[in-house]
């Protein structure tokens, strides 16, 4: 099969889920944006001893940096022996089609976006995974304010950035 | 010969021995099942496809819904299960405080860039895994802003987020009615998961690699 139904692919996420919260497992919430600060305190060689935020981090951090490494290894096996979807490529087909054809339009926006992206995940305290997946499923008031802003933005964002009525 | 792993320095290696040093330290699963973890959650971001850009910005501009049917089925399945999890001991609360500023600020900031790369900080890194280098150049320019907010997080972001108004769950305002607020709950967010009109935004470029008895494009028409 190339690919999991949506269904299927909800009742997995919600089991890694459990298993990630139970005692028996790590006793944590599935978070994903905290790895990025801590790696950029790695990478840029700040001193954590003078950054109040990356000794905030430090355990979190540490702990999603495993995550992440892990991810990257699960997406690409999946990718080159399950879903054959692995290519090196540099601007997705549908911003082609509703976009433009600009590789440096595509990669400037990626750019600006990562930046503005992680920003706010910090300063909301979380992101997909934190917040919506792992903060909802515990009925989490912060993680529904979080989600609902989220959807309002990204629909907006969709609607007026993106030429969907040409096509 | 003996193999030294320098775990006190500040150089570039050391501090990756000292990232697993403290997850092996911290009490929240062991080294392999930290890793083993992300394996999986990769895993299924891919094999469901729901890192492509056709998927997330694809349901920003409302041509396809696959996203929020998994992120709401997930919800839905996880809100019962955990919380009963939590009645019976075995997992614990991990609520994040409500900070408006930060809240909407942030979610605003969030949802706008989650639009225009169609990615977020957990399906971009499956997305670099699979080869999409717009994707490597995003993450290069989320590190910026992870160092960004790292540097000025005292002077100008945590003052933005403003202070804890409170760490509530929906429960917690119907005392005597938890266990109601959370079945209602996971059922509501479930079958709203069930009743969003599935639309489905395809990439030819994915599509064409495929033989035709496995395009998901030809076997759902049919």
């Amino acid at each position: 099969m190339s690919r999991l139904p949506w269904w299927v692919g909800g009742i997995l996420m919600a089991g890694l889920l459990l298993m990630t919260f139970s005692v028996f497992g790590a006793d944590r919430p599935l978070g994903a944006s905290t790895y990025v600060p801590y790696f950029a305190g790695i990478i840029f060689d700040l001193d954590a001893e003078k950054y109040s935020y990356l000794k905030e981090i430090k355990n979190p951090g540490a702990w999603e940096g495993v995550l992440l490494l892990g991810a990257l290894l699960g997406g690409f096996v999946t990718s080159v022996f399950l879903t054959k979807s692995f290519r090196i490529s540099l601007i997705p087909t549908g911003w082609k089609k509703y976009k433009n054809r600009s590789v440096v339009s595509r990669l400037v926006w990626s750019f600006v976006a990562g930046f503005f992206m992680i920003i706010g995940a910090r300063m909301a305290g979380g992101c997909t995974s934190g917040h919506f997946m792992s903060g909802m499923s515990q009925l989490a008031i912060s993680s529904m304010i979080f989600g609902t802003v989220v959807m309002i933005a990204l629909l907006i964002t969709g609607k007026i950035f993106y030429n969907t009525k040409e096509k | 010969m003996d193999i030294i792993v320098k775990t006190a320095g500040d150089d570039f290696s050391s501090r990756i021995a000292q990232m697993f040093e403290t997850v092996i330290h911290q009490g929240h699963g062991s080294l392999v099942l930290v890793f083993l973890i992300g394996v999986i959650f990769g895993g299924i971001i891919q094999y469901t496809r729901v890192d492509k850009f056709e998927k997330i910005a694809g349901f920003a501009m409302l041509k396809d819904t696959i996203v929020p049917k998994m992120l709401f089925l997930t919800v839905g399945l996880a809100s019962i299960g955990l919380y009963f999890m939590i009645e019976a001991g075995w997992a614990h609360y991990h609520i994040k405080p409500v900070m408006w500023g930060g809240l909407i600020i942030g979610g605003t900031l969030f949802g706008i860039s989650m639009a225009i790369l169609g990615k977020c900080p957990g399906t971009g890194p499956v997305s670099i895994a699979e080869g999409r280098i717009d994707v490597l150049v995003g993450a290069i320019g989320g590190l910026l802003g992870g160092l960004v907010f790292t540097l000025y997080y005292e002077d100008f972001f945590k003052p933005l987020m403003g202070e804890v108004a409170g760490k509530w769950t929906l429960p917690s305002f119907f005392p005597g009615h938890e266990h109601l607020v959370v079945l209602i709950f996971g059922v509501v967010v479930t079958l709203i998961a069930i009743l969003i009109p599935k639309v489905e935004f395809f990439d030819e470029e994915d599509l064409k690699k495929l033989p035709e008895c496995e395009r998901p494009d030809l076997k759902e028409a049919s």
